[in-house]
């Protein structure tokens, strides 16, 4: 999978990059406006993260400028501006998704696994993890060949880890991911921890093996 | 107790003109009578000299005695010391069956070697009711003029005010939220008007713009925030990943962590702050309070499952409010999350809704100091490290915005806030 992010903030950039690279993604990146759309005009992107704010110019007008193109990247608005606006703004002009700064490195990956889940896989969306069967479409789980119920929490919580499978992920993280509502009403993250137990508790009936960690009270990772 | 100017100005005409024109009147009533006594001594003498002519050019041919004109009488009957002076007298008339008053004057005269008294009169009544009306004439013209006084100042006084209580009513209705000019009349028809009214608006210009500023810089600051946090929080993220991660160094990375996500949720409250303040939610809808309200408590339940406090909601009547969604959505959050962050093992939270008010109580730790500071940004009850002290702040300015009353009562652990929609 080819990533491309254009970000002004040279730290940030790499911090992305460096996240994605361990997901075994081709990644690049771009500082300023005019070498994002060289970077766009020569290559083909599977996903491209874009930051609003540029020096040299905006974010939505390099995504118009993609889009007159005839390109069909997945885009993924990264703002430090969150108002509702801002955001219908950046998904009329075409892009897939919109995130705000601050955000979390594994609430970006999930977003871009989904959609690049969405716009690449046709037909059934399932995802498997060992005896673990995810049907993202129907939202339901099967162990072995047996459903397991999981309340809307749990099953969402389950597909976040997946999607950062192997890396720790933050209580916060989860916390926010998980509240739909705007972030600066979610709940503190206290509450992940009784949806973690519950949904560890429930796999290892349906006799699936440990696969959810605590990692040093940080937070906890999917490992398979 | 203050009054108003109208008032005071009426309170020293009333005490002081009745005094002017009482010792007016008084001076008057003296003048008139000199006058008139003047006038009764010019009358009498003339009188004296008519008679006195008469006698002497024809002493047999004369009436000694007129009623009430003149007596002629030989001697002197009258004791010296009343001679040449004017005295009173009253005079019985049988027709008429009254008494009148008379104004007499004796002098002394000799015709040859015959002494003479001559007695004159003249009629006083007439003169005494001339007196009288022209005393009552007057007082009435003084209370007529004592009235128009009163009543031309009054209304002259409201007239020349009126610029000063529109000034002082644009003032009044003045809202330095609202970052709206004060227009005052520069054109009021009176100079210390004017001056007054320029100098006020300038001052309020001054005022706006530091306000303005302020609120731009709290707006900048927490914008350009964001990206600082963003980089914390990413490096954070990738040395929780890292292989070489030890129990050590994740007990600190933890700690930077949770100090960093409590910086950018207080950075997102500030910002919420700001946007509220500059009125960037003006969308508005019917809101059904009681829905938003069962919502979030079913929200709560979801995420807190049975860790959370007894929850009792009970709506009296299904309120709908005016106002932006999304803020009353905020409101209700946060009282509902403060009740349940600041509450005890094993409380309650109990909510009444009304069509009046929604008020909400629960169990929680004894409070110290005065409940109303909470409302304070930055203000913090004991769980210092799991709240940004911005709840409440934003729980009033969101009632400020839309004249909700909110109350905070606190006794012996009891905890009540009580939002009034207005």
């Amino acid at each position: 999978m080819k990533l491309l992010v254009v970000e002004d903030e040279p730290s940030l950039l790499d911090s992305i990059i460096q996240f994605f690279k361990r997901e075994h993604f081709l990644c690049e990146g771009a500082v300023t406006y005019s070498e994002a759309i060289r970077k766009m005009e020569d290559f083909q992107y599977d996903c491209i993260i874009l930051d609003i704010n540029l020096p040299e110019g905006s974010g939505l007008q390099l995504l118009k400028y993609l889009r007159n193109d005839e390109k069909r990247d997945g885009v993924i608005i990264i703002s430090a501006r969150d108002s509702l606006d801002d955001r219908i703004a950046g998904l009329d002009l075409g892009a897939d998704d919109y995130l705000t700064k601050p955000f979390h490195l594994s609430e970006l990956n999930a977003r871009v696994k989904a959609l690049i889940r969405r716009k690449y896989s046709d037909g059934a969306r399932v995802v498997t993890i060992g005896n673990l069967k995810i049907d993202m479409t129907a939202r339901t789980i099967t162990a072995a060949g047996q459903p397991v119920p999981l309340t809307r929490i749990e099953y969402d919580l389950l597909v976040f880890l997946t999607s950062n499978k192997n890396r720790v992920v933050s209580r916060q993280a989860i916390a926010e991911h998980i509240y739909d509502g705007p972030s600066e009403q979610a709940p503190g993250p206290e509450f992940v921890y009784s949806h973690i137990k519950n949904l560890k508790r429930k796999l290892k009936e349906r006799g699936c093996q440990e696969i959810i960690h605590s990692v040093y009270g940080l937070g906890y990772k999917l490992v398979i | 107790m203050s009054k108003t100017l109208q008032q005071k100005n009426t309170r020293s005409l009333l005490k002081w003109l009745p005094l002017v024109m009482l010792v007016g009147s008084v001076g008057f009533y003296i003048l008139l009578r000199s006058h008139i006594y003047h006038l009764q001594e010019q009358q009498l003498e003339l009188k004296q000299e008519n008679t006195w002519n008469t006698l002497k050019s024809a002493p047999g041919g004369i009436a000694l005695h007129i009623k009430c004109e003149y007596d002629i009488e030989k001697g002197s009957p009258v004791p010296r010391g009343l001679v040449g002076r004017q005295r009173d007298t009253s005079i019985y008339y049988p027709s008429a069956g009254d008494w009148d008053t008379y104004a007499i004057l004796t002098e002394q005269y000799k015709l040859g070697d015959t002494p003479y008294q001559i007695t004159t009169y003249f009629s006083s009544k007439e003169i005494t009711h001339l007196l009288i009306k022209l005393s009552v004439a007057e007082a009435a013209i003084f209370l007529l003029l004592l009235g128009a006084i009163v009543i031309i100042n009054r209304r002259t006084s409201r007239n020349l005010w009126t610029p000063f209580y529109d000034t002082m009513e644009a003032v009044r209705n003045f809202d330095i939220r609202k970052n709206r000019p004060l227009v005052l009349s520069e054109q009021t028809g009176v100079d210390e008007f004017d001056r007054l009214n320029l100098t006020l608006s300038s001052l309020i210009d001054h005022v706006n713009q530091a306000y303005h500023n302020q609120k731009q810089f709290t707006e900048n600051a927490s914008h350009e925030l964001q990206t600082p946090l963003a980089i914390i929080r990413s490096k954070v993220e990738l040395l929780m990943d890292s292989p070489s991660l030890t129990e050590e160094v994740a007990g600190q990375l933890g700690d930077i962590n949770d100090a960093n996500e409590r910086l950018s949720q207080m950075n997102k409250n500030l910002f919420l702050l700001t946007k509220i303040d500059n009125n960037q939610f003006p969308e508005l809808h019917m809101i059904p309070v009681s829905d938003l309200l069962e919502r979030s408590i079913a929200q709560y339940r979801e995420y807190f499952e049975d860790e959370l406090p007894v929850i009792k909601l009970c709506i009296e009547a299904p309120l709908q409010l005016q106002a932006n969604s999304s803020l009353i959505d905020i409101l209700i959050n946060n009282l509902l999350r403060n009740a349940i962050i600041h509450n005890v093992e094993g409380g309650y939270i109990h909510i009444l809704l009304t069509d009046k008010e929604l008020s909400m109580e629960n169990s929680g730790p004894v409070l110290e100091g005065d409940p109303e500071r909470l409302f304070e940004r930055f203000r913090k009850g004991r769980e210092e490290s799991r709240t940004t002290g911005l709840g409440l702040a934003l729980v009033k300015q969101i009632c400020h915005l839309y004249q909700f009353d909110v109350q905070y009562l606190h006794q012996e652990g009891i905890h009540r806030i009580k939002v009034v929609f207005a």
